[in-house]
């Protein structure tokens, strides 16, 4: 490589941002703002076609949900939604989604095995094959207990990893709780260092969202009742699991999930200090990976 | 004592970060469906061209070409058809190409394609807006249809990580 050429990466390298990402959100608005006119257009349509017209109106409710307001989101939410920490996990979308009320201490391996000794089931990851099964799953009313959860983000992550509870004979319930590890050389509001937060919420029905008008989950009002729940089962399943609270820590979090669900807590922050289990043996060191 | 503390605080270059370097990435859906989407644009592009072919005498008869004073014989209109013909497959299959690469995951033909919906989309939109221009089922509705559809497949922040997954280092 010549020495012009290096430099020419060198300052590439050295300038924070990236001419191609700046394109790339040219893209993304210009997509967006297409995809409002588009809907403007197959929705004047649908009346113009008669019959198929009813045809027409639900692919503009498509298009509309998982498409056009999901798109406008993301661009709007992030302008307005900040990227710190505020008490809320959000949706791909970038809206507000389920609160976190939930922080643990201890490894990654500890929490595995605390949460399978206490009967929950670790999620699947969303891929293609684990949504056919949920389709598949659906269809032949057989239950699918690893079924993946919807991704949602903290620190700009995804859930590192889920737990789950199938509610028997009730697709449309189940208890979830969804982990990241923090950041390190990160603290709590307060000044508290955890090592893991968390964030429970029970799924009572399958409705459509407020904000996107796609289908969805409802989940339980009171989240305090979820969070309780998760605690009992872990602390009965291991004596060695210890929990101290952080009093009224979101007290003051009276408001809707992603899905425009409203949310109830007490605002009490349990820290489920696991530090004390032992962790799954080594001879599966697949296991270990899922540390990271 | 000086620990190490994370503050809360974010720049507006932030947003111009580069992505996350990551050159094992899986394929996420939304690269999957952009290349499909170009691939049903290239079956779109192939339908108007036999349609095209079987119009062309009714095509050549109403528009009657005369050039210097002669009409044009049948010799010269099978000539156009071909010539009509020739430019329609070499794109189509240059549009097939680049659906492949972008399905493999690299950036520039994502960008190239993207760039072309976008002036696609704007005439479109200019002939809809200043001349009145019906845009229904039966005229472009369709292809205009895939071109937002790829372009907002394809600017999704997974495909663009996706296509950029091995910049950055």
């Amino acid at each position: 490589m010549s020495e012009v050429e290096d430099d020419r990466t060198a300052r590439r390298r050295a300038r924070r941002y990236s001419r191609g990402v700046a394109l790339d959100w040219f893209f993304f608005i210009f997509a967006g703002l297409a995809s409002v006119w588009l809907a403007y257009l197959s929705f004047t349509e649908s009346f113009r076609i008669g019959w198929w017209g009813l045809l027409a109106a639900i692919l503009f409710w498509a298009l509309l949900a998982y498409l056009v307001l999901p798109r406008l989101h993301r661009i709007l939410t992030t302008i307005y939604v900040p990227e710190y920490f505020i008490g809320r996990a959000r949706t791909s979308d970038g809206l507000l989604g389920d609160p976190v009320n939930l922080a643990l201490n201890g490894e990654a391996e500890q929490i595995h095995t605390a949460l399978r000794e206490a009967h929950w089931t670790k999620a699947d990851p969303v891929t293609l094959a684990s949504s056919w099964r949920i389709i598949a799953s659906t269809l032949s009313r057989r239950s699918y207990h690893e079924a993946p959860v919807s991704p949602l983000f903290l620190f700009g992550r995804q859930q590192d990893f889920a737990y789950q509870q199938e509610v028997d004979g009730n697709p449309a319930q189940r208890h979830h709780v969804r982990f990241w590890r923090c950041p390190d050389e990160w603290m709590l509001p307060g000044g508290i260092r955890v090592d893991w937060l968390a964030a429970g919420t029970f799924d009572t029905s399958v409705g459509l969202s407020l904000f996107t008008l796609q289908v969805t989950h409802k989940i339980d009002a009171d989240t305090d009742i979820e969070r309780n729940h998760i605690i009992a089962t872990m602390t009965a399943a291991d004596p060695r699991i210890t929990v101290t609270v952080v009093r009224d820590f979101s007290t003051g979090y009276h408001a809707r999930n992603g899905g425009g669900d409203s949310i109830r807590t007490d605002g009490d922050l349990p820290i489920v200090d696991v530090r004390r289990v032992v962790g799954m043996s080594p001879p599966l060191p697949t296991h270990s990976a899922e540390a990271t | 004592m000086t620990e190490n503390k994370r503050p809360a605080y974010e720049p507006a270059a932030r947003l111009l970060e580069r992505t996350h370097y990551d050159p094992h990435m899986h394929r996420p859906v939304a690269t999957m469906a952009g290349s499909a989407l170009v691939l049903l644009r290239v079956v779109a592009g192939v339908f108007h061209l036999i349609a095209l072919a079987l119009q062309w005498p009714e095509l050549v008869d109403a528009s009657d070409t005369v050039v210097d004073g002669e009409s044009l014989g049948p010799a010269a209109t099978s000539l156009g058809l071909v010539l009509v013909f020739v430019i329609g497959i070499v794109a189509l299959a240059v549009e097939a190409l680049l659906a492949l690469l972008i399905y493999r995951g690299l950036n520039w033909p994502r960008v190239v394609v993207m760039g072309f919906a976008v002036v696609s989309i704007s005439i479109s939109f200019g002939a809809w807006w200043v001349q009145d221009q019906e845009i229904t089922i039966n005229t472009t509705f369709v292809t205009l249809a895939l071109d937002i559809l790829v372009l907002l497949a394809l600017s999704s922040r997974d495909a663009a990580a996706y296509a950029r997954r091995s910049e950055g280092r």
